[in-house]
């Protein structure tokens, strides 16, 4: 199987591949240069004219990439102001005279972080396509990562422990279970982990998590990491079809974006699909407390609308849940899950 | 209407998230609501059709039994439905609190996303900000800043980011900042890309964001929505709520409330209306408001802790189809829906109304009809005295998609269908703690008067007055209690008519004043709650 990603490009990136070139997650797929702080340049004085007047002198459109050397303003007796390095022109003040520009920076490589193949590219972005699978989550943290998936629990529901990632988990993509404290997740960003695949984790948490990797790029500190939930938020297992279709593809190359909720698994087989309606007989997992993320069989459909411990009134069905639990769940609450057996 | 010439309606609202259909046929010479479902938008219309076909078989004349499912495919379909996917939009202003805000709220109730956020004030660098608009994908850009007596610099540098960021023929820009700057800004894109319009924020203490409203409206339909607008479920709600005002001589407050976005309307009794989209003003939309899961934990008082919560308000965003089914998550759910009216309402408060309705599976299908009146109650706070009603069918929408002849006819048709009544509200303003704030003599025509009803300023009361009842209220407010309009005499007369709740006699104040101890706080809020409580019906 395969599936298309997109990698969008910044406004002056430099392609770097082209249409049917087979590319890896590390490879660069484009070079920036993004535009440092931004300086003011006299204009105005430079020309000796008043700063108002100085306005239609001004050659560049605000927003272009200027070369060292190239043209800012001139005027008919062929005086000129040119500019100093390369820049972002980003405007002319015509109250003071002076130019804003943006320095540009050292060149920057921009990864696609995904392999695949080529196959569109334009101004805007490069389209790549990946053979291997999919696994879209509901939410995310962090940037693009890529590496080997590890399993670090045990079972689909076990909780992620900090003792749990070791040095053999350095740039690896760490499969946990049902959570994993903000001490988890510190721990795994200090041994180096490349990212953390969960069921669930509580949001409280990650969102702390979240400062301390803000206050680590305040500070200069570089280095990615990425965590993305497949099933919801809270303490929230993997579901065990997901589990067992993630723990025999271990140890294959990954890709996992944190923000966009996205992991790649390369030649993989197609993972447990979802469908919206489950129906009798059917494999389901549940999706709100008190059975988030516990998987079991759909029973029965009851033929009147149940009102559930909330009071809400809907469609539900008879679970036996594979925890040995059983309840009458809003068929809402449900999805069904196809192949890969999880049991 | 044009259904009359066939045995059965279909009317279908779809949501982003859930599905609403009601069919509606002759029974007994009158046109009725003879049954109605509601599921996740992703089952499909043909289970959506399936639930109706077996309730018609349950209910409906015998002889017509197995010839349901062709009656439906005959049926006029009247249908409305959310846009395909949202307008989105990036915003780049000088100052995060006046010319950011302004534009940000401008923009979302035109219904935009606002996708990108960056201020000049926001903390990034000018490296960070370009690499931000650099990378969003974007149909539009706002740009704010500046006062329109000043050149402001800041504002140009504004402009100049968005200039630099986007792409030729990367979508329009529009100008909402310094008049004086406006030709300069507008000359900065290509021909015809860029436009302006009155500045939102004149100066520091005027807020007119009605010019870039309507502008940010006109462009998303010309950019984005190129469907046919009146089937789009925010303009088809409007306009039924807009030919409730106008039929009834009633200033009529509506909200919808669903699970990704919001609209609200209010609507004169004259039938003029002003709508306002609020793309992310839906359940969904709280778990990106700051300090929301601390503010729902406490307004809610028994849906858990504050990281709780937070987990909750995850889910409505992550699993918008999916439904409560613990009480805390129901409370939860319910307190973030009192927090996202207020958001909505907040933006230019409604003033005193007529009729307030309620719509959005939230509210309109609250287990009880009491945390449905809770929920526009905390919103809205409607001060004076006002209906509450819910669109429980989910019918308004599909009827306001028709033309301005056939709404009317529709209604008048489903009179009895269209609404289900919650009663009417008094809510007062003012007062000092613990003394009364108001006293109410209530009134029913063939029964003996009462003695009135002492309210105390934080207290809310419901008297039983059912559907179908009427009432005549006689309400003396308090020395420095206000009931909204100016008046002169110490009492106020006004008409109560009677609902699934009944006369809920409200001194909670404006806004709502809780106190700071948690166990007092849960205390007043289950007072509150079981104030609310006592009613005997449950909504259909």
């Amino acid at each position: 199987m395969s599936v298309l990603h997109r990698v969008r490009l910044p406004l002056g990136a430099i392609t770097t591949v082209e249409v049917g070139r087979r590319v890896e997650p590390s490879d660069v797929l484009a070079t920036r240069r993004p535009p440092g702080g931004g300086t003011s340049l006299p204009v105005a004085t430079r020309l000796r004219r008043p700063a108002a007047a100085t306005a239609e002198l001004v050659r560049a459109a605000p927003g272009s990439l200027l070369d060292a050397g190239d043209l800012l303003a001139s005027d008919e007796s062929g005086h000129e102001v040119r500019v100093p390095e390369a820049c972002l022109f980003l405007g002319y003040d015509a109250d003071d005279g002076t130019a804003l520009v943006a320095p540009l920076g050292a060149t920057q490589p921009i990864l696609g972080h995904v392999r695949g193949e080529v196959t569109a590219v334009d101004a805007e972005a490069i389209e790549i396509r990946v053979a291997g699978a999919l696994v879209t989550g509901v939410g995310g943290s962090g940037a693009a990562v890529h590496g080997e998936l590890r399993m670090a629990v045990g079972e689909p529901g076990e909780e992620l422990r900090a003792g749990a990632i070791d040095v053999g988990a350095t740039g690896k993509i760490v499969i946990g279970g049902s959570r994993a404290s903000a001490e988890t997740l510190t721990r795994a960003r200090a041994m180096g982990v490349a990212g953390i695949v969960l069921g669930g984790v509580r949001d409280k948490e990650l969102r702390d998590f979240e400062a301390t990797q803000q206050r680590r790029r305040e500070v200069g500190v570089r280095g990615d990491f990425a965590i993305v939930m497949l099933e919801g938020f809270g303490k929230i297992g993997l579901d065990a079809g997901l589990y067992a279709w993630l723990r025999s593809h271990e140890g294959r190359m990954a890709s996992l974006f944190g923000e966009r909720a996205l992991l790649y698994v390369y030649d993989a087989d197609p993972p447990p699909a979802r469908r919206a309606l489950a129906r009798v007989g059917d494999r389901v997992i549940a999706h709100r407390r008190p059975f988030a993320g516990a998987g079991g069989e759909l029973v029965r459909v009851l033929d009147l609308p149940h009102v559930s411990a909330s009071g809400v009134t809907a469609r539900s069905g008879l679970v036996r849940f594979e925890d040995g639990r059983s309840a009458i769940v809003p068929l809402a609450n449900l999805e069904a899950t196809e192949g890969h057996d999880g049991a | 209407m044009t259904t009359v010439s066939t045995e059965l309606a279909l009317l279908i609202d779809v949501g982003s998230a859930w599905a609403k259909a009601g069919v509606i046929g002759r029974v007994r010479g009158r046109w009725r609501l003879v049954a109605h479902a509601a599921q996740p938008t992703a089952w499909g219309e043909a289970e959506l059709r399936r639930s109706l076909v077996a309730q018609l078989d349950a209910a409906a004349d015998s002889r017509l039994a197995g010839r349901h499912e062709e009656l439906l495919a005959g049926a006029n379909r009247i249908e409305c439905h959310t846009a395909q996917r949202p307008g989105r939009l990036a915003v780049v202003a000088v100052s995060r609190e006046l010319s950011g805000a302004t534009a940000r709220r401008a923009a979302e109730a035109a219904g935009w996303q606002v996708a990108e956020f960056v201020t000049l004030d926001d903390g990034r660098t000018l490296a960070e900000r370009l690499a931000t608009l650099q990378g969003a994908e974007v149909e539009a850009w706002l740009v704010a800043g500046g006062f329109d007596d000043s050149r402001s610099p800041r504002a140009l540098e504004a402009a100049a980011l968005v200039a630099s960021a986007r792409l030729l023929d990367g979508g329009p820009v529009v100008w909402a900042g310094s008049a004086l700057l406006a030709d300069e800004v507008v000359a900065r894109f290509e021909d015809g890309a860029a436009s302006a319009v009155a500045n939102p924020r004149p100066d520091a203490r005027r807020e007119e964001p009605g010019a870039l409203r309507d502008r940010l409206q006109a462009i998303l339909r010309r950019s984005v929505a190129q469907e046919d607008e009146s089937h789009l479920s925010p303009v088809a709600f409007a306009r039924a709520i807009g030919a409730l005002a106008a039929d009834g001589g009633l200033r009529v407050l509506g909200i919808d409330l669903g699970a990704r976005g919001a609209v609200r309307v209010l609507a004169e009794p004259d039938g003029s209306r002003a709508v306002s989209v609020h793309s992310s003003g839906g359940l969904a939309g709280a778990a990106a408001v700051g300090g929301a899961a601390g503010r729902v934990a406490r307004m809610a008082g028994d849906a858990g802790d504050e990281a709780t919560v937070a987990d909750v308000l995850q889910t409505l965003r992550a699993r918008p189809a999916s439904l409560p089914q613990t009480p805390e998550e129901l409370a939860a759910t319910q307190a973030a829906a009192r927090l996202q009216i207020a958001a909505i309402v907040d933006d230019g408060g409604p003033g005193p109304v007529d009729l307030v309705v309620g719509a959005g599976r939230t509210i309109a299908c609250a287990p009880h009809p009491a945390q449905a009146a809770r929920m526009l109650l905390d919103g809205v706070r409607p001060i004076g005295v006002t209906q509450l009603a819910i669109d429980a069918a989910s019918i308004l929408g599909p009827i306001g998609s028709l033309s301005d002849d056939e709404i009317r006819e529709g209604m008048t048709l489903l009179s009895d269908d269209l609404l289900v009544p919650l009663g009417t509200s008094v809510v007062s303003r003012g007062g000092e703690p613990g003394e009364v704030a108001m006293r109410v003599t209530v009134h029913r025509p063939g029964w003996p008067t009462p003695a009135p009803v002492e309210v105390r300023v934080g207290q809310l009361q419901v008297v039983p007055l059912a559907r179908g009842q009427e009432a005549e209220l006689l309400i003396e407010p308090a020395p420095g209690v206000s009931l909204g309009a100016a008046r002169r005499s110490p009492r106020v007369q006004a008409r109560a008519t009677g609902g699934a709740v009944g006369l809920i006699l409200d001194a909670r104040g404006v806004p709502i004043g809780l106190p700071k101890r948690g166990d007092d706080r849960r205390a007043v809020l289950a007072g509150w709650r079981d104030a609310l409580g006592r009613e005997l019906e449950r909504l259909p």
